[in-house]
């Protein structure tokens, strides 16, 4: 009787630990925040794609739009822990909550692993008169409230880095108006038309036409210099401490075991190594960065409270 | 001779299913040319450039024409581009002349597609530099000009259409204000910080309320859905296309300049043609199953798809969410879209057009078989038809963003419109309010930003002036010609 039970109870313990290492035994739901085609998009059906070679269970994107990104973080964040639901944060999971626009804080989730960063750029049009970045900052400082600058929506990040970049520079935010337009493209579209003066936006949304001498780039607000453009100063470089720009990795919802957390940190880690992943990025023009469970998420606490005190300075805090 | 490796199988095959697949997507209300090419492109990372490029090409060019088929038989728009086909085209459906409408269609569509491929192969540089001029001025007055079709859509009726398009524009302000990004009627809905999304409401507008319209009238559920037995009439097609040449010239010029505008796509570039031909050809006819009114809007709006690819290829600058996928392609396929892509991929670009032209004499067999297909489906019993499109009305609403809130929305819409069809209050006007509330509310914001409150701009910049003259002369010219012509009598 009691070698019966003795028997059944390592059966039992013996199929827990098969259960947890077996993961994952069916198929793995990423959920996109942002829709199918654009950036963030496309990374996370690369990964999806390794993931799947790597695990041996499909992986399948889908999309969940609408909301700046907050329908899909909240459909991300609120699915049941057990690491058959996987999001593809971004940036976006450390402002929304400042602006009203959702309940949901990072606090939401587990972070798995980040895997790109890209940072802002001062962009303007191949023929503005400003040949630095200290050109365009004095010429603002002597003409307050005369220039245009576009990026993305009143609010959105890329305005946010603008107002980074002009305080630390120590000039006041509203000494340039924002434009606001639906995203990076219709921004650049602008600039081109010589409608606005200065599109802050992803060096990597800006790739063909900085390339392609439309547009040139006069700095990028990150720590070091971008790969792809070593001739561009970065603005610690000109004396402004300011770095800002967009990031994505992957989260699970919090609660989830943490044996399913390793395998899926150790699988996208040695993809965001491979050689693969960085041909893909460097076809899109994206910036690796790749930061651990742990540090992932000690870089998204820091990063909550940078953008609270940005938004603040623009008037778009909420809360 | 590269030009025609497009005719190899690896560039050939994967076209025609593309065509197949584009025509199943558009004659669903619902399932939209966009999603059919953020379907297809993940396929296509494992093919040549030129095949991936292909069958974009083929599926966007093809769903945009089948989405005329439903509008045309059952009076619900299989993709945006398709709303203003359900004015004449099934008016003239209604009076058994549905075949008539959509081989009118397929022709025209083709006639108009290549108008619009031969204007981006010979002048896209000047084009697009033109339409680099447009900006939040240029397109508040193009929405003032689509806006104003409300007039002609509620005609006879101004009140109840005067109605219609304001409650249109009312719910185009529900959502994030791009300009403070301040959510506005939200109630904390995260669903609605985007705005009521279009598709949900036009399925629900057009496709339930039309399932619930012809289910409360227990005689006609036994009968099939269109009694009409589909026969292509060359000749009479033929016929109507030779005296109305003008009209499908004009749907493609303006079907490809809105096309080239970074703001706008083949669903305005379809209204601002209907609006274009009413006032040009003067026809009374035109919204009661008029040629014109079939001609005019399907011509124009696969035209725009060449139109659209202008900007993308010259600035590597989307004309519309297609070519807003379709650049983020570009990059994974190793190409720069930009300036330089004419002379870096020279041989890719040519291979393209040779593509695009293709794709206008494919059309036309593959549109047939698509319309052959859905006549079939229509003649089935009421009963089974009204089942079949509940079911798409519902999964049409999902897909579009993974999203049950938007199957409510679907819902709440069909309500609005069954209701608005019993009162008689016309149900486009709502859409154009809606498709075109937020292109004027946002162009005239922060139009206004850039000048700090200074409307003059809007009045003093050329292109703005040309069109604000061009708005007001087509408004009160009509009248005033009639007070005078009837004075000398």
């Amino acid at each position: 009787m009691v070698r019966k039970a003795l028997v059944l109870v390592l059966l039992a313990a013996v199929m827990l630990l098969a259960f947890a290492a077996n993961y994952p035994r069916k198929p793995v739901t990423i959920i996109c925040p942002w829709g199918a085609g654009g950036g963030t998009d496309r990374l996370a059906r690369f990964l999806a794609d390794e993931l799947s070679k790597k695990l041996g269970q499909p992986f399948t994107v889908v999309n969940r739009t609408g909301g700046g990104g907050a329908v899909g973080h909240a459909a991300g964040a609120y699915a049941a822990p057990d690491g058959y639901t996987l999001t593809l944060v971004t940036l976006e999971i450390a402002t929304m909550h400042w602006m009203g626009l959702t309940d949901l804080t990072f606090e939401a989730f587990d972070y798995i692993a980040q895997v790109n960063e890209d940072p802002a750029g001062v962009i303007v049009k191949a023929d503005a008169p400003w040949k630095t970045l200290e050109d365009l900052l004095n010429d603002i400082k002597a003409n307050p409230g005369k220039y245009l600058f576009s990026g993305t929506a009143a609010g959105g990040i890329w305005d946010l880095a603008r107002i980074g970049m002009l305080d630390a520079a120590g000039i006041s935010p509203d000494a340039v108006t924002w434009v606001p337009t639906t995203g990076a493209a219709p921004a650049l579209v602008e600039l081109l038309g010589g409608h606005v003066h200065v599109v802050t936006c992803s060096i990597a949304e800006a790739v063909s036409q900085i390339q392609s001498g439309q547009a040139r780039a006069l700095a990028v607000m990150a720590d070091e210099r971008h790969p792809m453009f070593p001739d561009v100063p970065t603005l610690k470089e000109l004396g402004i401490n300011w770095s800002a720009g967009t990031w994505r990795g992957v989260a699970v919802p919090k609660g989830t075991p943490s044996e399913i957390k390793k395998i899926l940190e150790d699988a996208i880690i040695e993809i965001a190594s491979s050689e693969s992943f960085k041909s893909f990025m460097q076809a899109n023009g994206f910036g690796i960065k790749i930061r651990r469970g742990q540090e992932f998420y000690e870089f998204v606490k820091q990063q909550d409270q940078a953008w609270k005190k940005v938004l603040e300075l623009g008037g778009y805090l909420q809360k | 001779m590269q030009l025609f490796d497009v005719l190899k199988p690896d560039v050939l095959f994967p076209l025609l299913l593309s065509m197949l697949f584009g025509v199943f997507v558009g004659a669903i209300p619902g399932l939209t040319a966009t999603m059919a090419v953020a379907l297809i492109i993940p396929l296509t990372y494992y093919m040549k450039p030129v095949a991936g490029l292909a069958m974009v090409l083929g599926a966007s060019f093809t769903a945009i024409f089948a989405g005329d088929i439903p509008a045309t038989f059952l009076r619900i728009p299989g993709t945006p581009a398709s709303g203003a086909a359900i004015l004449d085209g099934f008016e003239l459906s209604k009076k058994g002349k549905g075949s008539l409408a959509l081989m009118l269609d397929l022709f025209c569509s083709a006639l108009g597609g290549l108008i619009g491929v031969v204007i981006l192969i010979t002048v896209s540089p000047p084009l697009a530099k033109f339409a680099l001029q447009f900006t939040h001025f240029e397109y508040f007055w193009l929405g003032i000009f689509g806006l104003s079709m409300a007039a002609v859509l509620s005609r006879g009726n101004t009140i109840k259409g005067l109605l219609s398009a304001t409650l249109g524009l009312l719910i185009s302000t529900i959502g994030i204000d791009v300009t403070t990004g301040y959510p506005r009627f939200t109630f904390n809905v995260t669903e609605l910080m985007d705005g009521v999304s279009f598709i949900p409401a036009m399925i629900g507008l057009f496709g339930l309320s039309e399932v619930l319209k012809r289910t409360s009238e227990k005689s006609r559920l036994q009968l099939s859905a269109v009694s009409e037995v589909v026969r292509p009439n060359l000749k009479e097609t033929f016929a109507h296309i030779w005296n109305h040449k003008f009209t499908l010239l004009r749907g493609a010029l303006v079907g490809t300049f809105i096309g080239a505008l970074p703001g706008a796509g083949a669903d305005v570039a379809a209204w601002v043609s209907y609006g274009v031909e009413k006032n040009v050809s003067k026809d009374e006819e035109l919204g009661k199953g008029s040629v014109r009114g079939v001609i005019a809007p399907t011509s124009a709006n696969n035209a725009a798809i060449g139109g659209t690819w202008i900007p993308a290829l010259v600035f590597g600058l989307p004309g519309d969410s297609i070519t807003a996928i379709v650049l983020g392609a570009m990059l994974m396929y190793g190409l720069r879209p930009g300036p330089m892509i004419f002379t870096q991929s020279r041989d890719l670009v040519t291979q393209l057009f040779a593509v695009a032209v293709l794709i206008q004499i494919l059309l036309i067999p593959v549109g047939w078989l698509g319309i052959k297909a859905f006549s079939l489906f229509v003649r089935l019993k009421t009963s089974l038809v009204m089942t079949a499109v509940t079911i798409f009305c519902i999964i049409g609403s999902y897909a579009l963003r993974n999203s049950v809130f938007d199957v409510y929305v679907m819902f709440v819409f069909g309500l609005i419109g069954y209701v608005f069809e019993k009162l008689r209050i016309p149900l486009a006007p709502m859409i154009l309010g809606l498709i075109l509330g937020r292109t004027v509310e946002d162009n005239l914001r922060v139009g206004l930003i850039k000048t700090k409150g200074n409307f003059l701009p809007f009045l003093t910049r050329p292109i703005s002036l040309a069109l604000f003259v061009m708005i007001v002369l087509v408004l009160i010219v009509p009248p005033l010609t009639k007070t005078f012509s009837k004075k000398k009598v």
